[in-house]
């Protein structure tokens, strides 16, 4: 088990120098990108821009640059963007990441818990209409554009039903931290917390409801059965636990998308200055420093919890051997 | 009790109420402070919300919105009276005692600090605080220090600036309180770029780092806070002592709030969170918020055009770009574009300058524009319309390229990303025939405009300003020699109202706005206490409740 | 046709409702478009999605007779007739300062029948055109990816060793790098080019990118069966008759692995159509003149609270196309495979 921790580890660290290496070259391979430029002022004469170039390091070479932008990243930690000097990248994306973690744990919650309620109902309602129904409308669930659904809701709850009580507690968009105020946190996470949750909530209960109903014909939930242990206590305790697996694989693959910046199109549309937001702004400027630490900071969280979950693949199914 | 007794207790008493009175009336008098006899109008607090600043460092900061908050934060040599109108571009003394002498070459430059004066931190301004403010712009690379590479030494300063080093062209005196700056070659708009807030006097020796509010201010406010996410907070500067032209401000406190979502801003101040916001109304709900607020039009030192490159064919004929400025329904366009909020212009520079002569050279007649294509023989002619991908470019350019095609021109619509757009029209070899620009002016002088964007000489190859790649003999000549006249005379104004009208009438440009911004007020703040001032736009000083 | 699909030790599964005489002697793939023609809501779906590709296919058709109008230009001056009377199309705001400006709404009538967007077009012409480019680019960014994908498969999945290794590295690479964020990257890269070797507006541009990003999530279980395939006795035996690399593959793994690929066409159309209005939307997807349903949505952004539907139009119909798509999937999936289905059917 350590020889293949080890081994994954490894290779987590070649993935991420080659991402790296990858989007300073997609970066800087663009013409007409000339942050040298930009920093020196509306009327520049080329003396100006030549100082400034200097200072910055640009005129010299790619390998070099490179060398650079990683110590100033990882080691001293000093890295600016490039489109205000002030902010300093490691501290921006500190900030930056409470939001997308409040934003998506709760989302998780709700997801987990929905979806698995609705996967349980379903297959305990099999054969009536309620089953066909919850899978419309998780059908329904995953064919929504969350960016388009998110801004239905702004529509709905902002303005054309904003006066009535059902949404007249909705805040204008924005992000209030939990340290300041809990409850504005609260407020000002609930319909980005559902809009995000909507596409998560049909997938898994898809995919939950069809690994239960495999579950349900094999031959040990026949012997419970035959036992006269009750139909709830076979659903709960034994198809529910072994047709996590998938389910288990996949949250964490998603979780771990989600929190390196994924949700990047909910907290656009609702405002909240999360790392997905952070990495779109910077995307609209070619900041390179704040993209190349986004992409980092993203794939970093990508592949870690795709090791985590393998290794718990491996613990929950002996059937895998870990190769 | 003994009687010794009695009398200590009362003694104590009368002690105790005697402490109670003074510190009771230290506290109202801190209380009333504000409202003294002096200045009626004072409130403690206005609460402001803007979309975005850049920088609270004066050498660095470059968006009006920092502006307009360090425009009573720190003060420069010259600075704009707090007057609405015209007297508004006037430049008056600030920090220096009077208006400086210039030497009759043009080149020197002679001013004296006023005498007493100090920081909000309680230091004493003095005249080297004016130099060491130029050399930390170069030192920290501000994006204001191409303006000062004409001061005789900077050049060679900018090239390898250090702390210790020397600006030749700055002499400064700090027991005479006298500042002299020698010039390498004259230049008619220094005394403007001189009240650029990139030259407020910093306290000698602050380091080139970028500090957000924690810089001494000479102003009547000082910064007391700064949350990039949050906003910042400006409170009095006790040091502060108003002049003739620079008064004290009427809040005691101002709190600005940093909300990019302008329905969130606009909510705020409907709501009463806050009472003023600079928001950009969406033009479908300035109608919908005008009733619940007080909505103030601001017209600010901006032209929208189109510019058409005379190297690239059509738009070598000077009928093809006659035949477009024609074709353009500019009063129809500022209901179309900006929802009615802007100005129709066929001019360069914007209303707000005194030599501004509206020019009329071409009325909307689409006839008249399909006959000179035809006579140009430019039927048919592809073209390629270049604009940013951001909304209010992508909108307008739309329309300008219906309107060409609806003359006879073949035309089409390019998008670039916001980052890229200026280098890529301004690289020759892109070959850009035609395309949307604005410029918002830097400071208050035409040479900002006619020498920047419109002037032969100064083009280069690439990251070009002059995307027209104008040139022309007479009008560069007399750019080059309006160059040298330091004060703007009527005199000069009137020879660059000419100039104008020469190029106009060659038509590189087919300038359509001059955009107007709404600002917002809640429905508390009086019509009376909203003053405009034309550079920095929301008079804060004289802002009331 | 060969042997295939269904090996000797494999046993032939029964959909519910068939019987084994019914399917005795015929080919899996012939047993497969039985099954698919008799799912009703399977056929519906293929339907709907036949339905779609043909309204907007035909948007020239409908802006041209029906609406009568050009929805690529801008028509800031135009104006259209309402119950018999001539309107503007962008009415001025009202007030005493006359600022502001409302284009029109639905008039339910055949011309700007859900009303118009900021420059005066018939957003239901251009819902139309829109749909052809997400169309177009969603099922052609999913037939490259899929032919590529499954290329890569075959390779690293036959020849395994070397070629396996660098191939799923490369993939885990793409994997790795978060989904927009590489699709962000490129478009920004390739729009962003001073002097334009490729049209900015080209629509190959996110059709390649999109293509490109998915690419990994079609290779790994095509090479996970490609890998369960190769295993199999029926391969061994035809290695040992001296079988060619390139017979091999044609005809003992393809097979097999094509019907992996036909389940999942239709779920990556599904993805891509919602990544591709995902990346208009933030501006670096289609890029004018062109329109895609992520466009208009952008375009809507800013009229959301008083022309909701310019916003709501284009998502109604992202959600009817990639509903169809899902349920053909499932279908499809049930066709080809009726194992889940029979488990289900027996309790």
């Amino acid at each position: 088990m350590t020889a293949f921790v080890i081994r994954r580890l490894v290779g987590m660290v070649f993935v991420l120098f080659t991402i790296t290496v990858l989007t300073f070259l997609i970066f800087f391979a663009t013409p007409g990108v000339d942050p040298a430029r930009q920093f020196a002022g509306r009327n520049p004469d080329p003396t100006t821009v030549a100082a400034v170039r200097h200072q910055f390091g640009l005129d010299r070479s790619l390998p070099v640059q490179y060398a650079l932008m990683m110590k100033r990243l990882f080691i001293s930690r000093d890295l600016v963007s490039y489109g205000n000097q002030a902010l300093e990248v490691v501290p921006a994306i500190k900030a930056a990441t409470p939001v997308t973690l409040s934003l998506v744990t709760g989302a998780a919650v709700l997801w987990v818990v929905f979806s698995m309620l609705t996967a349980l109902l379903a297959v305990v309602f099999k054969g009536t209409l309620v089953d066909p129904l919850l899978m419309i409308l998780a059908l329904i669930g995953i064919s929504m554009p969350v960016f388009w659904l998110g801004e239905v809701m702004n529509l709905i709850t902002l303005d054309r039903w904003h006066d009535t009580f059902l949404f007249s507690w909705v805040p204008s968009n924005g992000y209030v931290p939990l340290t300041q105020n809990p409850w504005q946190w609260f407020l000002h996470l609930v319909i980005p917390w559902i809009t995000l949750s909507v596409l998560y909530i049909g997938f898994y209960a898809r995919v939950l409801r069809a690994d239960l109903l495999e579950v349900q014909s094999e031959d040990f939930v026949r012997t419970a059965r035959a036992k006269g242990l009750s139909p709830q206590r076979v659903l709960l305790r034994h198809m529910l636990r072994n047709s996590m697996i998938t389910f288990v694989s996949l949250f964490g693959l998603d979780f771990g998308v989600l929190v390196g910046g994924g949700a990047l199109l909910t907290e656009v549309v609702f405002g909240l200055p999360g790392v997905g937001k952070l990495t779109y702004d910077s995307l609209q400027t070619l900041d390179l420093p704040v993209i190349m630490a986004t992409v980092i900071y993203g794939a970093f969280f990508i592949t870690i919890m795709s090791a985590v979950v393998d290794v718990v693949y491996a613990r929950l199914d002996p059937r895998i051997r870990p190769t | 009790m003994t009687g010794k007794r009695r009398w200590g207790w009362l003694l104590g008493v009368v002690a105790i109420a005697a402490g109670l009175a003074m510190m009771a009336a230290a506290f109202s008098a801190a209380g009333t402070k504000s409202r003294t006899p002096s200045n009626p109008q004072a409130f403690p607090k206005l609460r402001a919300v803007l979309d975005t600043i850049d920088y609270l460092d004066p050498q660095q900061a470059y968006t009006g919105q920092s502006w307009w908050a360090m425009y009573d934060v720190y003060e420069t040599l010259l600075t704009y009276q707090h007057v609405t109108g015209p007297a508004g571009y006037k430049l008056v003394p600030g920090l220096a005692q009077s208006l400086p002498t210039i030497s009759k070459n043009g080149k020197v430059y002679h001013f004296k600090l006023r005498k007493g004066l100090k920081y909000s931190s309680g230091r004493k301004v003095v005249a080297s605080d004016f130099k060491w403010a130029i050399k930390r712009g170069f030192l920290a690379t501000g994006q204001g220090v191409g303006f000062y590479t004409d001061i005789a030494g900077a050049k060679k300063y900018a090239a390898h600036p250090t702390a210790g080093g020397n600006i030749s062209g700055i002499i400064t005196n700090n027991k005479t309180r006298s500042i002299t700056i020698k010039l390498a070659t004259p230049r008619g708009d220094f005394l403007t770029i001189l009240a650029l807030i990139f030259a407020a006097p910093v306290p000698g020796g602050t380091g080139p780092a970028i500090q957000n509010g924690s810089i001494p201010s000479t102003g009547p406010y000082k910064f007391k806070s700064y949350d990039p996410n949050h906003g910042f907070v400006m409170t009095r500067n006790k040091y502060f002592k108003p002049t003739k032209f620079i008064p004290r401000g009427n809040p005691n406190e101002v709190d600005v709030s940093l909300v990019g979502d302008a329905d969130a801003a606009t909510q705020m101040v409907i709501n009463g969170a806050a009472d003023y916001s600079n928001a950009a109304i969406p033009p479908d709900r300035i109608a919908n918020a005008k009733s619940k607020g007080r909505l103030v039009l601001r017209q600010t030192a901006n032209t929208y055009y189109f510019w058409m490159n005379i190297n690239e064919p059509p738009f070598n004929k000077l009928k093809v770009r006659q035949a477009v400025n024609y074709a353009l329904d500019r009063g129809k366009m500022q209901t179309l574009i900006w929802g009615g909020l802007g100005q129709a212009t066929q001019n360069v520079l914007p209303p707000t300058y005194p030599s501004y002569r509206k020019l009329k050279l071409y009325s909307h007649n689409v006839t008249k524009a399909k006959q000179l294509i035809n006579q140009a023989g430019a039927n048919g002619a592809k073209v390629t319309v270049w604009a940013r991908q951001v909304s209010d470019s992508v909108d307008s350019a739309t329309y300008y390229t219906s309107v060409l095609n609806s003359i006879g021109l073949d035309a089409k619509l390019t998008t670039l990303p916001r980052a890229t757009y200026y280098t890529t029209i301004g690289n020759k070899a892109t070959h850009a025939q035609t395309g949307w620009a604005r410029w918002l002016e830097d400071y208050p002088h035409p040479l900002d405009w006619f020498d920047v964007l419109l002037n032969g000489n100064r083009i280069t190859n690439q990251d070009n300003n002059n995307y027209a790649w104008y040139t022309n003999k007479t009008t560069n000549k007399e750019i080059e020699s309006l160059k040298k006249a330091p004060v703007l005379t009527p005199a000069v104004n009137a020879r660059w109202a000419k100039v104008e009208k020469q190029i106009m009438q060659q038509a590189p440009w087919a300038p359509w706005s001059n955009r107007v911004f709404p600002e917002f007020f809640n429905k508390s703040i009086p019509a009376k206490c909203i003053h405009v001032q034309r550079l920095y736009g929301i008079d804060l000083a004289r802002l009331c409740k | 046709m060969a042997e295939f699909a269904f090996g000797p030790e494999e046993e032939v599964v029964l959909a519910p409702g068939e019987a084994a005489q019914q399917i005795a002697g015929k080919s899996p793939w012939r047993l497969a478009g039985r099954r698919l023609l008799r799912d009703r809501v399977a056929l519906g779906a293929l339907a709907l999605f036949f339905l779609i590709v043909v309204v907007c296919f035909s948007a020239p058709i409908y802006a041209h007779h029906v609406a009568h109008t050009v929805v690529f230009g801008s028509n800031l001056n135009g104006t259209t007739t309402v119950n018999g009377k001539t309107v503007e199309v962008i009415q001025q705001g009202t007030g005493e300062l006359g600022i502001g400006e409302n284009p029109i709404g639905p008039t339910w009538q055949t011309n700007y029948f859900i009303g118009s967007d900021a420059q005066g077009r018939d957003v239901m012409a251009r819902v139309l055109y829109g749909g052809r480019a997400s169309l177009g680019i969603g099922v052609g960014s999913a037939a490259i990816c899929c032919l590529f994908a499954t290329a890569f498969a075959l390779l690293a999945g036959f020849f395994r060793g070397f070629t396996d290794s660098v191939l799923s590295r490369v993939m885990d690479l793409i994997w790795a790098f978060p989904v927009y964020l590489l699709a962000i990257s490129l478009a920004t890269v390739l729009l962003s080019q001073t002097t334009p070797i490729i049209n900015p507006a080209s629509l190959w541009i996110p059709t390649l990118i999109i293509a490109v990003v998915y690419i990994p999530y079609v290779y790994r279980p095509v090479r996970g069966q490609v890998l369960s395939t190769r295993e199999k006795e029926y391969v061994e035996a035809s290695v040992s008759q001296g079988a060619s690399n390139l017979r091999l593959i044609f005809n003992e793994i393809m097979p097999n692995v094509l019907s992996t690929v036909i389940v999942l066409f239709p779920l990556m159309i599904a993805t891509t159509i919602l990544t591709e209005s995902a990346l208009s939307f933030l501006g670096i997807g289609v890029q004018s003149p062109h329109a895609s349903w992520g466009t208009i949505i952008q375009d809507g952004q800013e009229l959301l609270y008083t022309r909701p539907w310019v916003a709501i139009a284009p998502g109604i119909m992202i959600v009817l196309t990639v509903l169809s798509l899902n349920v053909l999937g499932d279908g499809v999936r049930d066709a080809l495979d009726p194992r889940a289905k029979i488990r289900a059917a027996k309790e």
